[in-house]
């Protein structure tokens, strides 16, 4: 059974809507630079220039919430724009996101460590779940609503569901993707991890130093063939394939193979049908940490036998938005498609030594993207590939 | 329908590892304490003094599961409403408190929700399917849903469970957080399912969560209806709310006198209906989980032991 996108929206670093996202991707410009906020100053981020009150405004957004919750509404009202709900076409949301309301939490949490007070009413808002309720009061979506939270592949794995409970006739559209904001708790918490990359990240480059991080909403829509019929709508590329896998190596570090990638991305092949041969082009996870490009290489050379596709990794471009990256980056993978086009991996000047793999390093042109590979990997070895394929 | 291989609990009752646990529930007390078998006996006393009581809960009832079926799972499905807020509070902790360039990074590594499931995969070696789901009251029953799609697709032996920890800080955001005047405990329910029959006389029918949901009653009675069966027909319920008026002659739970608040709470309801049909002849079980914003998950099970 195909399953249809038939809707996209993005925010982040580079932009408010899908088509800021793309034209900063053509123009090869980064969004990362020096934070502005009191927990973000000391380093290279990917902040949404907006503040919740202005994410409010400018987007006209009804409903109120975390900063999570904020950015996952512009994203997902974006990606639904243009869509009716009707009760012939069972709809769903679908998100992922790994901090939910940590933004109000952690300043309550604070003011209580320092004063022993709290309003008990903000922390209604920290659940993972509740930013996901919030985001589909605000879409009007009822029905099965529903939350994934697997760290940073999160996202791709809310779009994996949502296409096996279309494929199993359990919905007929739905909305998914991931959502997270900065928050004082992951910058000290990459912190901790000591990944960070006191510049701007360099995927797969060998003197790479760790990542930076970002915030930011991406989701798309998806339909089935008999939704289609019933909403009207024209579909812009198809998911064909998906697959998670788990590395069980380590709470955190991959594999050094990539066994838990190389598995994902060969099951995700084998759901879509397709040879490795098929793929023109790969979005990676490429963090830019020493450990996951390095065994994400490893896994490339594994499962295309040597001859790894071109490739490249966006988040030099928008920094590591964890739950949301997936989300971000079916986005990127769609707009690959729709326009023949590769992004380029910024700020790469030298292999990685090992694998001697050079990944896209300019806007490049080709005749024909078929099928665009995309990897999302988590804490927890939660490895997630998803194919996404022209019509 | 999804039959159930093995099922395990650990919460404020002395329920793990016990049979016909439906018959040893105790009301919940002022001073609810999760109740633990060793842990050394699961998990290597290194890693265990790292872990926090949802992960070792996770671990441990993972293992008993496995080691019931004696194969390993092709998919690990967990939902947890809250997830590791012990390392989460921890950490929050960290970052407020200590002064200097170096954190301790291990209670932001275990603050994820997907540790629970992340940490059952480590141990158990498992490279397979490994999902976490996370909908306030109604985690168990999207991991159950992702869990039955497993079986679906293919799958023959599918870790589902559910998992929430109670930390002292909750207890002072109710009731003006969640609706709920009792305590919170702490609570885990981990059970293996399968499309194959083999052993097995208990199985899930369906399991069915509905977002701004109408009146209880409307909504079971459509459930219901789907399979032929209307609320006369349940034996047994086990529930969170007053609002569904049950059948004089069915046995009622009603999960919360037992529980306290727990956001997994409706992965425990599982295991009552489950041992009650195990222990009788009587043919079905609803549970009936609503959260206080309209949200409802409803679950119905069956036993075929003398109905075919």
């Amino acid at each position: 059974m195909d399953i249809f996108i038939t809707g996209l929206g993005a925010i982040s670093t580079i932009g408010n809507n899908v088509d800021e996202i793309y034209a900063s991707l053509l123009a090869e410009k980064t969004g990362i630079r020096k934070g502005t906020l009191d927990h973000s100053m000391k380093y290279h981020v990917g902040e949404v220039p907006l503040s919740n009150e202005g994410l409010m405004e400018h987007f006209k957004l009804k409903t109120k919430g975390s900063r999570t919750a904020l950015l996952g509404m512009v994203a997902a009202k974006e990606a639904f724009q243009g869509h009716q709900l009707m009760d012939e076409v069972r709809t769903g949301l679908i998100s992922g996101t790994s901090v939910g309301g940590m933004d109000i939490t952690e300043e309550e949490y604070r003011n209580y460590l320092k004063t022993e007070t709290f309003d008990a009413e903000k922390y209604k808002h920290h659940p993972s779940g509740t930013t996901t309720e919030q985001m589909a009061e605000e879409l009007g979506i009822t029905g099965f609503v529903n939350t994934i939270s697997t760290a940073c592949s999160s996202a791709a794995n809310a779009i994996m569901m949502g296409a096996r409970l279309i494929r199993s006739n359990q919905l007929d559209r739905v909305v998914v993707g991931g959502t997270d904001s900065l928050t004082h708790f992951t910058i000290s918490g990459f912190r901790s991890l000591m990944i960070f990359d006191p510049e701007w990240c360099r995927p797969f480059d060998e003197t790479r130093k760790g990542l930076n991080l970002g915030e930011g909403a991406g989701y798309i829509v998806l339909e089935s063939e008999k939704s289609l019929q019933l909403t009207g709508k024209t579909p812009l590329a198809k998911l064909t394939g998906w697959s998670n896998a788990s590395d069980a190596y380590h709470q955190t570090a991959s594999s050094p193979e990539g066994n838990g990638a190389v598995l994902a991305m060969t099951k995700a092949l084998s759901v879509a049908h397709l040879q490795p041969t098929d793929i023109d082009y790969i979005n990676a996870h490429g963090t830019a940490t020493p450990n996951n490009d390095s065994s994400e290489s490893k896994a490339f050379i594994n499962v295309f036998e040597g001859k790894v596709p071109p490739f490249s990794s966006t988040k030099a471009y928008t920094g590591h938005t964890l739950a949301a990256c997936g989300g971000i980056e079916a986005v990127i993978a769609v707009l690959s498609i729709q326009n023949n086009v590769l992004f380029p991996n910024l700020n790469h000047t030298t292999p990685i030594e090992e694998t001697g793999l050079i990944p896209v390093k300019q806007i490049t042109r080709i005749e024909n993207v078929r099928n665009v590979l995309s990897n999302s990997f988590g804490f927890g070895g939660n490895n997630s590939s998803l194919i996404f394929s022209k019509l | 329908m999804y039959y159930i291989h093995a099922i395990q609990s650990m919460n404020n009752s002395d329920v793990f590892k016990q049979e016909d646990i439906h018959q040893k529930l105790v009301e919940v007390s002022e001073n609810p304490t999760l109740v633990t078998p060793d842990f050394k006996t699961y998990i290597a006393p290194t890693a265990l003094r790292r872990l926090s009581p949802i992960l070792r809960m996770g671990i441990t009832l993972a293992k008993e599961v496995q080691a019931a079926v004696d194969q390993p799972f092709d998919a690990i499905s967990v939902g947890t409403g809250l997830g590791c807020l012990t390392d989460t509070e921890k950490f929050l902790n960290v970052i407020y408190t200590v002064e200097g360039d170096v954190l301790s990074p291990t209670a932001f590594i275990q603050s994820t929700h997907n540790t629970i499931a992340g940490q059952i995969s480590l141990d158990l070696g498992n490279h397979s399917y490994n999902m976490t789901h996370t909908q306030n009251n109604l985690s168990f029953e999207m991991a159950l849903i992702d869990g039955m799609l497993c079986c679906e697709e293919g799958s023959k032996n599918v870790l589902v469970g559910a998992a929430d920890e109670s930390i002292e800080f909750l207890n002072k955001l109710k009731p003006s957080v969640f609706d709920s005047e009792t305590l919170f405990t702490t609570s885990a329910t981990f059970l293996a399912i399968s499309a194959d029959k083999m052993e097995s006389s208990i199985a899930i029918l369906a399991c069915k969560t509905i977002a701004n949901a109408a009146e209880i009653s409307v909504e079971t009675n459509a459930f219901l209806a789907a399979f032929g069966l209307s609320l006369e027909q349940i034996n047994c319920f086990v529930l969170n709310t007053n609002e569904l008026e049950t059948p004089a002659n069915s046995e009622v739970f009603h999960i919360d006198d037992q529980l306290g608040f727990n956001q997994s709470s409706s992965a425990f309801a599982v295991h009552v209906a489950h041992d009650f049909l195990k222990s009788s002849t009587k043919e079905f079980a609803l549970i009936v989980n609503r959260s206080s914003n309209n949200y409802l998950g409803l679950i119905l099970l069956k036993n075929d032991k003398t109905h075919n």
